[in-house]
């Protein structure tokens, strides 16, 4: 019988062969998708977040553990939706328009994913209209908008200005992440909350969705 | 705004900051490097607004868009820093054969290899080495300022690695390479400006470096992603990359400086950033395991035969790794960013200042430099050249290159607040 505890330390410990061929088995053996995920994936991206937030991990170690959560979850991920289990949320995600730089988004996407929400990303350079449509067609109830650069930075303010004039911005809550993004810019613009890295990214998706 | 004319004093004065002794004023740098410049925009804006000789600015970094600082400009900017370039652009081409462009409206002078298709959506694609026929390696989105790379891992088989696929890039160099930089060096060597040098080679898994957007297909670890995680995961093979890309840039040193000897003030070592806002991409252990002993065995042969001082560039909140920086043989620290955790100019001052040169760290370029006023500019910038200026160790420049859209308003400002503080 395949030990579950070992899914939880492939997580944490990054090794995505690992994470896929524990999974794999332990569905052969009849193991329920959802406790898998909530029992042990889940736990395992809080402690990835605990020891980045304490410095004993750092970007390496969130990227290698998020794609050791992404290699479990492709196997998990149809059972799932199959079983109609619902999602801790859900979020639209993409780095805003004339902005490249998708890393800082890329762990936000993995680490909210492996808290258990459900995570559209629209990729990089991403124009308002697709931000707005895809917050229509997909039902979501968090934005979140990232820019790394300086120039780029004022894209997040025509984005949440698109979802106001669409009529869409009381549906979701926003939150924005960035190096050069603050606090304060996040109030500026009309955002819901900024967030200082991937982790802390969660704990406010947590946050915004229980309000 | 008053002009000021460079003579010998530029170069006596930045030897004075860098040995740590208090010069005459503050030295400056504009254009020196890839990570001390201005955007071409600005430039062509700053020269409009100074009544400076109306011609079309050379871009000489196209990656970032960066623009050529003319002793003119440098004049009136009070720049005390020449450049000596690289052997070629990040694109793999040269830095000849200047071609007029027209980027968002504005005519500037490209490299003549500095060949552009436009993508369906409107987006700007650049080709290594100038090469059409081969994939596009940068791409700017539509209306924007500067390229990124484009990702191009068409070959990873991660159970069958090879250290020789990540170091085409490095080689030897070759004669007619150093003919260039000899004669580079000459025509920089007026005895005016202090030169600094940025070869090429010597730098330990920039990110910015490893998709080799100069190369036309890239092989080994080229994803940013990729790269990252195999710091932490593949230590051995990237301990075999950096192994061998010190040996080669060791040699390549040793034989500019048979051409060149000390003609040349400041080296260029590495651009790698080991810091983000708020925390770091690395553990000093890990930093000390995996890159130190490379820096040092780079820094050892420089101090050892001339008499370079060494720059390192690494954004965001770096100071853990200063005490290893300055073991290493490291002279000069830069952007030094003062708004990432950590890096509070008055402690690094303190803690750092008689080991150190903080090349950078005179006014933010997040937020008050392109989005502030000019007041908030004047203010920043007096009050880190009252922190930072006191006993030399200390060259003027923006937390990283000027970026595109700052108002001239703003770098007058600064350019202003320096001359009032000296």
């Amino acid at each position: 019988v395949t030990e579950l505890k070992k899914l939880y330390d492939a997580v944490v410990t990054g090794n995505a062969k690992e994470a896929a061929a524990i999974t794999k088995a332990a569905l052969a053996e009849g193991a329920d998708p959802a406790e898998l995920v909530g029992k042990y994936m889940i736990p395992a991206m809080d402690e990835v977040g605990r020891l980045f937030e304490c410095e004993d991990y750092f970007v390496p170690e969130l990227l290698l553990s998020g794609r050791a959560m992404k290699a479990a979850l492709e196997f998990l991920r149809p059972l799932l939706a199959a079983s109609g289990a619902e999602p801790a949320g859900k979020v639209i995600i993409g780095t805003v328009k004339g902005d490249l730089h998708d890393i800082g988004k890329n762990l936000v996407a993995a680490m909210l994913e492996g808290a258990g929400f459900e995570v559209t990303d629209l990729g990089t350079d991403v124009s308002p209209e697709k931000f707005v449509e895809a917050v229509s067609t997909k039902g979501a109830n968090i934005v979140c908008l990232s820019a790394l650069l300086t120039v780029t930075m004022p894209s997040m303010k025509t984005t949440v200005e698109a979802l106001n004039a669409a009529g869409v911005r009381d549906k979701v809550k926003i939150m924005i992440g960035g190096a050069q993004v603050t606090d304060s810019y996040a109030r500026e613009i009309g955002a819901d909350s900024y967030s200082e890295n991937a982790s802390a990214a969660v704990a406010t998706a947590r946050r915004l969705v229980a309000a | 705004m008053t002009t000021v004319t460079a003579s010998t004093a530029s170069r006596q004065r930045l030897l004075d900051a860098l040995n740590h002794r208090q010069p005459d004023r503050i030295p400056v740098d504009f254009g020196g490097s890839a990570v001390t410049g201005i955007h071409v925009s600005c430039i062509a804006a700053l020269r409009d607004h100074l009544g400076l000789e109306k011609h079309p600015v050379k871009v000489t970094e196209p990656f970032q868009m960066l623009g050529e600082v003319e002793d003119d400009l440098k004049a009136a900017l009070g720049v005390d820093i020449k450049s000596v370039p690289g052997r070629k652009t990040m694109f793999g081409f040269a830095n000849k054969d200047w071609k007029p462009w027209l980027f968002n409206g504005l005519e500037v002078l490209v490299p003549g290899e500095f060949n552009i298709t436009t993508a369906e959506n409107g987006d700007i694609l650049i080709y290594p080495e100038g090469d059409v026929t081969a994939p596009p390696s940068g791409r700017m989105p539509k209306g924007f300022h500067f390229f990124d790379a484009i990702i191009r891992q068409n070959h990873l088989d991660p159970d069958h690695l090879d250290p020789a696929d990540n170091l085409e890039e490095f080689s030897p160099i070759a004669e007619a390479d150093l003919d260039n930089i000899a004669a580079d060096v000459k025509a920089a060597d007026t005895g005016q400006y202090a030169l600094f040098a940025s070869f090429g080679g010597t730098a330990l898994g920039d990110i910015a470096l490893v998709p080799a957007v100069n190369l036309k297909d890239p092989r080994g670890i080229r994803d940013v992603a990729e790269w990252y995680m195999s710091t932490r995961g593949r230590r051995d093979y990237i301990h075999k990359i950096f192994e061998r890309q010190t040996e080669i840039a060791v040699a390549n040193l040793e034989r500019i400086h048979g051409r060149i000897g000390n003609s040349i003030d400041i080296l260029f070592l590495c651009g790698t950033d080991f810091g983000t806002q708020s925390s770091s991409f690395c553990s000093v252990p890990t930093f000390r395991e995996l890159w130190f002993p490379y820096y040092k065995q780079m820094c050892d042969w420089v101090h050892g035969h001339t008499s370079w001082k060494i720059f390192k560039h690494t954004c965001g909140s770096s100071e853990r790794f200063y005490e290893s920086f300055i073991d290493a043989g490291i002279d000069i620290v830069n952007p030094v960013q003062c708004s990432a955790v950590g890096m509070e100019p008055e402690g690094l001052k303190a803690k750092y200042g008689g080991r150190l040169v903080f090349w950078g760290g005179g006014v933010d370029t997040q937020q008050v430099l392109p989005f502030g006023t000019p007041a908030q500019v004047r203010e920043q910038v007096l009050r880190r050249c009252e922190i930072f200026a006191p006993g030399g160790g200390f060259v003027f420049n923006s937390i990283h290159n000027i970026q595109a859209g700052t108002p001239v308003e703003n770098i007058l400002a600064m350019v202003d607040a320096l001359r009032e503080f000296s």
